[in-house]
């Protein structure tokens, strides 16, 4: 088996469709990008490579967790929302880029068909606008395992939010070294956009005072 | 900064060049954004034109100590827009700041560990620094305005 011909297979596989859920173009795109490093690592050194088989790609592990930890502030911060009309007009701008966060970390993830999981089960928020996300109710108690614990009440809530969102971005900088280029380079982004929001938070905190 | 003896590899000394590049840029910039404010607008453009020093000095020790000859700053740099009062000159401290996240995030795609860290150390800085200056928040803070956002409508 020539490297070419094992390019040829992971294309075939990737871009086949039958195992594929039905994503986007980029996420196939993304997921080839994936894929050619990892022959490079193992597919042109011959037969010796094949002792010692690659690791899977960690990406899909790092990426359900960054999905997980994005739905659980969504909930979060929707549930301060609906509490709290004061501080809502704050929140919303900082609550709508988490759902763009989670637009873009769900479009990385492919997805097998027949496969029930939390990734799959919920309508891709990419697909809807922030309002029709409101409207929905998203991040309510029936959204599963995304929701949003015991959320303190008031000014307490903003401290609260704070913490999660200083916490998230830690734990974002924390996986850096185990994703692939393309999904560190979001991840950091996503980090540095969540640290600007403490500070955005405690401005939230002055206006609602008002 | 760990006391690398071999030359770096290409990608890593381009990436830390543009770094470098970036934090020149962003410190002749700050000279003219600090020109056009007072109080405590110019303190933060001090303190945050103290800061990109520091990674450009930074950012220099690194190449060198590496075998690499660091970019040297222009004489002089194109401003993007005239400034000529103080939202002229915020909003040039937020391009200023824009620009070196995006720099910082090309450190993040390789794969030396301790080169994406520094990377994201850089994009969060600078992060930071921008909203403060743009005076909201950005979804995705380093990647070029509209490159991962979802088309609407």
């Amino acid at each position: 088996m020539t490297c070419l011909d094992s390019a040829e297979e992971i294309e075939r596989g990737l871009a086949g469709g039958s195992v594929l859920a039905d994503r986007t173009r980029r996420a196939v795109l993304a997921a080839t990008a994936v894929g050619l490093p990892l022959l490079a690592v193992s597919g042109c050194k011959g037969v010796g490579a094949l002792a010692t088989p690659p690791k899977p790609a960690p990406d899909v592990a790092v990426l359900r967790s960054a999905i997980a930890a994005e739905e659980v502030m969504i909930a979060r911060y929707d549930a301060v929302i609906r509490r709290s009309a004061r501080l809502a007009r704050g929140l919303r701008p900082l609550r709508d880029e988490h759902l763009l966060h989670l637009a873009q970390l769900r479009s990385r993830l492919i997805v097998p068909l027949g496969r029930a999981n939390a990734a799959s089960a919920s309508p891709s928020v990419s697909g809807r606008t922030l309002h029709e996300h409101e409207a929905a109710g998203h991040g309510s108690a029936g959204h599963g395992s995304a929701g949003p614990g015991a959320v303190p009440a008031g000014a307490a809530a903003i401290s609260f939010l704070q913490a999660a969102e200083r916490a998230a971005a830690a734990d974002l900088l924390r996986k850096l070294a185990v994703a692939s280029p393309s999904l560190a380079q979001l991840m950091a982004s996503v980090a540095a956009s969540e640290t600007t929001h403490v500070a955005a938070l405690s401005a939230a905190r002055g206006a609602g005072r008002l | 900064m760990t006391g690398t003896t071999a030359p770096a590899a290409g990608a890593e000394v381009s990436a830390l060049q543009a770094a470098l590049a970036a934090e020149h840029a962003a410190v002749y910039g700050y000279g003219v954004v600090g020109a056009h404010l007072t109080g405590a607008a110019l303190a933060a453009a001090t303190s945050d034109w103290v800061a990109h020093q520091v990674a450009r000095d930074s950012l220099e020790a690194m190449l060198r100590s590496s075998g690499t000859q660091p970019v040297a700053a222009a004489v002089a740099y194109r401003i993007p827009h005239p400034v000529r009062n103080s939202a002229g000159a915020m909003s040039l401290a937020v391009t200023l700041e824009d620009r070196v996240a995006t720099a910082y995030l090309g450190l993040v795609a390789l794969p030396a560990t301790a080169i994406r860290e520094l990377g994201a150390r850089g994009v969060v800085a600078a992060a930071v620094r921008a909203a403060s200056w743009r005076g909201k928040t950005v979804a995705f803070p380093g990647f070029v305005a509209g490159a991962l956002s979802p088309a609407r409508r």
